[in-house]
């Protein structure tokens, strides 16, 4: 009776599965066909801007070139500076620039243009509307002041309409983006800078230290792990942030050079290893966490695991993606040595490396 | 004779009580490793121009001398993150893009303690020399100690970038585009289409095939199915680079927290990835991203790309109402077909 009663629910599910998994493969296709964009239609092409000077607040002037593509008639070209150049995004005006002394003095390939209007970040170039018959056509702007700030960019968004005011539908659009470099002397700006310092034990802020740049171990047995910790503390308010490197080889004695995991091991007494790590650990007890509390900087995953060490020369040991206020990392050394390691004063010296990112 | 011994054996004795009196390590004598750098320079330099600056270098330490050897040596990428690759080998070769031959630094410096120095420096670009970009690291190395079986050394670097102005040959070719992971303690960084953790960034990834460092600017918009939008204004708020040859992810934050911060007396602008609020769902990542040197072409690059984000509460959940679900149907078609049995056995009797 029970197997009957189960045969029937499966001879009448049976054809609902396939239907399911259609329904499925239909819903999937349904999502992808309305989430993917509508592609913009016609765009200006071989666009650019050429800033005469690049240092901020100068005034100087812009040359920006495009090539028409619709064969429409143009009465007027557009010219919103920004620093976002997506078109249907608000315009953030760029602090410092200036284009309402902006003259047109050149222009090539479509010509017949004067500029209608001008405001702090708004050109628009008028003309009687015509046929595109020089598409590849570039424009000539004098008496703008550049923006003021070198760490960000900014952008021209670009619209040709057929009317002579720069309204109705537009017909091309596109944006040019142009950036400030930074002039040699900036009396306004902090210089960003880097702040290092090692030693067995530092002040978070570097300002003292120790004054102790070696650490003795003791004596290599094959029983006992071998300790020692030093200290490094780093800050920077460089928005590209740090890394800190280290680098030299692992201990030797003569030309006899003990062995360093290259993944995150355990402390193995008896074998030949010599790893760090930049953590507190239990087994054997030494180290500290990272103390500071901005979260920014932090060590790399494969030197943060507690009682797991390793070491490669030239390995990111700590880094930042941005801005970091001070921070201290405390570096632990194990080093075991196996019953044959050759007798001698196994030493080395750990060159640590800060600098910034690009 | 007896009186030259005299001497001798009294000057021996003056240098060994001298020696003993001395520090028994030689690393009292270090130079101090507290150090604070300008971390990176960019210029603008015509071919056939120069340009003079300076370097502020600042010893931090209260009782030592910082005394500091500078040398430029070439760097490149390391991976795919904004970490340079220093080539510290004296013989390594010059790369094509190295700054070696045209800049000058002074090659030692010793600064007196909680005191700065500014050292000047040139770059000077030959006449006729392509436009592209050139870089090098300026190195400034503190002394090594002796003694111990763990010596301690710092060393810290500025990035130098000179943009040689001029048409130069510019491509990015978008190779990845979607919810990224950052690496964290046992989980590496990388792409993720199915998320079961919050993503906290989009990541884009560029291999740049011209002869110049590359800064993308634009923005990327993240769509729900049910519509919400989340939009990433500055897809490189740090400026930061993809240099010449470098695959480089960029990594910016679906939401972005700022801060401002002291930093040793100075204002600065802390931002940190903080959560967006996302729902369980798919969602549409689409990239509008330009680039381009000033006087070459605006480039402009365009890209759309999925991700699924359900945490692990969530597919629980959608394992117990897909569960009821199905138990429900099971229930409902169970009741269909015994009232349809129960019909047609009714009709047959009638019939019989």
């Amino acid at each position: 009776m029970g197997y009957q009663r189960k045969h029937r629910f499966e001879a009448h599910v049976a054809p609902w599965q396939h239907v399911w998994i259609e329904g499925l493969l239909v819903f999937i296709f349904a999502i992808l066909m309305f989430v993917t964009p509508a592609s913009a239609a016609m765009r200006f092409q071989e666009r650019s801007l050429y800033m005469k000077s690049t240092l901020p607040d100068v005034v100087t002037s812009y040359t920006i070139s495009f090539r028409y593509m619709s064969p429409t008639p143009i009465g007027s070209v557009e010219m919103l500076f920004c620093i976002d150049p997506i078109p249907y995004h608000d315009c953030e005006v760029p602090q410092g620039l200036d284009v309402s002394q902006a003259v047109l003095s050149d222009q090539l390939g479509e010509i017949g243009f004067s500029i209608m209007s001008k405001t702090t970040n708004r050109v628009v170039l008028s003309r009687i509307p015509g046929v595109v018959t020089n598409p590849s056509s570039s424009y000539t702007l004098k008496g703008i002041k550049n923006p003021s700030k070198t760490d960000q960019s900014f952008s021209v968004r670009l619209k040709s309409h057929s009317s002579a005011d720069a309204s109705g539908p537009e017909v091309d659009f596109g944006s040019v983006k142009g950036q400030i470099s930074e002039g040699i002397v900036i009396e306004t700006q902090v210089p960003p800078m880097l702040i290092f310092c090692v030693a067995e034990r530092v002040d978070d802020n570097c300002v003292s230290t120790n004054e102790n740049f070696y650490a003795n171990m003791g004596q290599l047995d094959s029983e006992t792990t071998l300790v020692a910790q030093s200290q490094m503390a780093v800050g920077t308010n460089a928005t590209g942030g740090f890394v800190i490197t280290a680098n030299g080889v692992s201990m030797s004695a003569g030309t006899t050079v003990i062995d360093t995991p290259s993944v995150p091991t355990q402390s193995n007494p008896g074998s030949n290893q010599f790893g760090i790590n930049l953590v507190e650990n239990t087994s054997p007890a030494v180290g500290t966490n990272p103390q500071g509390d901005w979260a920014n900087a932090v060590p790399s995953p494969n030197y943060s695991i507690p009682n797991h060490y390793m070491y490669i020369p030239g390995d990111v040991i700590a880094y930042s993606p941005n801005v970091s206020l001070m921070k201290k990392f405390t570096v632990s050394y194990i080093v075991n040595a196996s019953a044959g390691l050759k007798a001698g004063v196994y030493g080395t010296t750990i060159t640590y490396i800060a600098s910034g990112r690009f | 004779m007896k009186r030259l011994k005299r001497i001798a054996l009294s000057a021996f004795a003056a240098v060994l009580t001298f020696a003993i009196m001395l520090p028994s390590n030689s690393v009292f004598a270090q130079s101090s490793a507290s150090l604070s750098i300008v971390p990176r320079k960019n210029y603008v330099i015509e071919a056939g121009k120069s340009i003079n600056d300076t370097l502020t270098i600042r010893n931090l330490d209260a009782e030592r001398s910082l005394e500091l050897t500078l040398r430029v040596v070439d760097f490149t990428f390391k991976d795919d993150s904004g970490t340079p690759l220093l080539m510290l080998d004296e013989d390594a070769p010059q790369t094509t893009w190295s700054l070696k031959p045209y800049i000058d630094v002074p090659k030692s410096v010793t600064i007196g303690p909680k005191a700065s120095q500014t050292l000047n420096m040139s770059v000077a670009i030959p006449e006729g020399h392509g436009a592209g970009a050139l870089y090098s690291a300026i190195v400034y190395s503190s002394g090594a100690p002796e003694g111990g079986n763990v010596g301690l050394s710092a060393s810290g670097v500025t990035l130098a970038f000179v943009n040689v102005p001029g048409k130069v040959d510019e491509k990015l070719t978008l190779e990845k585009f979607g919810a990224y992971h950052t690496a964290q303690s046992g989980r590496d960084a990388g792409y993720v289409f199915f998320a079961t953790d919050e993503p906290q960034t989009i990541g884009y990834t560029l291999k740049n095939e011209g002869n110049v460092t590359e800064a993308p600017v634009g923005s990327i918009t993240i769509k729900s199915i049910f519509g919400k939008e989340y939009v990433i204004n500055n897809i490189n708020p740090n400026s930061s680079l993809a240099l010449i040859g470098q695959t480089r992810t960029f990594t910016p934050c679906i939401k972005l927290k700022s801060e401002e911060v002291d930093f040793n007396g100075a204002r600065a602008e802390a931002t940190t990835c903080t959560s967006p609020g996302l729902w369980p769902g798919i969602y549409t990542a689409t990239l509008t991203m330009f680039y381009g040197q000033n006087g070459n072409n605006t480039n402009e690059v365009n890209s759309t790309a999925i991700f699924w984000y359900f945490p692990w509460w969530s597919i629980l959940l959608l394992i117990a109402i897909t569960g009821v679900i199905i138990w429900a149907i099971y229930k409902i078609t169970r009741r269909f077909r015994r009232s349809s049995y129960q019909m047609k056995s009714r009709q047959s009797l009638r019939r019989k």
